[in-house]
């Protein structure tokens, strides 16, 4: 199944670049230019992973971060970004991103790292949806 | 004591806009990055037999030269940043000082989503310290985006007045207040530079007198 990706970075140029070649390696792309394009695209579509930049005009990777954790706790977020210290990285992590990625970054690295997002996630997702059926077994005394 | 806060506020400042540069100098390089990568995808491509499409690399190739010619000037400006240092005072070009400072803030700008653009200028020369009047200018640049809304377009411009210049800072339709900075107060006080609004065009006033 073709991975659903949604990539945030407000250099069209790169997003335009990066998302073609992610759709020749297979996957299907979605692009936001700024957070609040983000936040629009995340309640009107599911996506396996986002691959987020640390670095935008109308609010930074991290806020974003929190953000989409919040909204979407089992989202896998990759952090790619040219302003990679090792402080943002701990950071990002601690908050619940699945990676940090430094650009320029590598393609295949990149597109394995969306695929065991998308694995990651749907673990979770399946224990969510399995712990929920129980619940409703153990609540009707099954 | 002061002389080593100027240092090091002096440094601040060169860090700050270094760090600035370099991070604008990633994002040319993941684009030419991500470019190139599609040319080899192309290529690998026709080699299993899919036919190349000439205008996607076209556009590709057109991508690596536009981002080339962007760091080019984003080097370029970096550099007579860095010759800023060279003197101490000397005659200066106020309206290539000015140009160059607005190309060193327009991403500070961009990140809040206002635009910073040059105005109309007059041409001017004074003698002063590049670099402080540089870092002056950044600060007043900062110290009005703080104070602006995203979607404000703000211009800079500067033209001589009295044996001096002023350097006028103004957002169209409103107020272009500069926000409350201890550093760039001490700053503007030290190079004798008097900051006020006036009230006819909105605009907040750098004037610089001659030294």
């Amino acid at each position: 199944m073709a991975e659903k990706v949604l990539l945030i970075d407000d250099e069209v140029e790169f997003l335009e670049a990066l998302s073609e070649r992610m759709e020749l390696r297979g996957m299907n792309v979605t692009t936001a230019e700024t957070a609040g394009n983000a936040v629009t695209a995340l309640d009107t579509n599911e996506y396996d992973a986002i691959v987020l930049d640390l670095q935008m005009p109308d609010m930074n990777g991290i806020d974003m971060l929190k953000v989409i954790k919040k909204s979407h706790p089992e989202m896998q977020v990759i952090l790619l970004t040219g302003q990679a210290t090792l402080e943002a990285g701990i950071q990002a992590m601690k908050l619940g991103a699945m990676d940090f990625m430094e650009k320029p970054a590598d393609i295949e690295s990149l597109t394995e790292k969306i695929r065991k997002a998308q694995a990651k996630k749907m673990v979770i997702v399946e224990k969510k949806t399995a712990d929920k059926v129980n619940d409703i077994l153990k609540s009707k005394g099954w | 004591m002061t002389q080593t806060m100027n240092t090091r506020e002096g440094l601040q400042f060169f860090g700050r806009v270094s760090a600035s540069v370099s991070h604008e100098i990633k994002n040319v390089f993941a684009v030419i990055n991500e470019a190139a990568g599609l040319i080899e995808d192309f290529t690998l491509m026709a080699e299993r037999g899919v036919p190349l499409q000439p205008e996607r690399l076209k556009n590709a190739a057109n991508s690596i030269q536009g981002q080339i010619k962007r760091g080019d000037s984003i080097i370029k400006n970096m550099n007579a940043f860095a010759h800023s240092t060279d003197e101490g005072v000397r005659e200066v070009n106020l309206v290539e000082i000015l140009e160059l400072t607005t190309a060193l803030a327009t991403r500070l700008a961009d990140m809040q989503q206002i635009r910073l653009t040059t105005g109309d200028c007059e041409p001017v020369s004074l003698s002063a310290n590049p670099f402080d009047l540089t870092r002056l200018l950044h600060s007043s640049i900062a110290a009005a985006v703080d104070n602006l809304d995203a979607g404000d377009t703000l211009s800079v411009s500067v033209k001589p007045v009295n044996g001096g210049a002023s350097f006028s800072l103004s957002v169209p339709g409103k107020d272009a207040p500069l926000k409350s900075d201890e550093s760039f107060s001490s700053l503007a006080q030290a190079m004798n530079v008097s900051v006020t609004m006036d009230e006819d065009s909105r605009a907040a006033v750098l004037f610089l007198r001659a030294q």
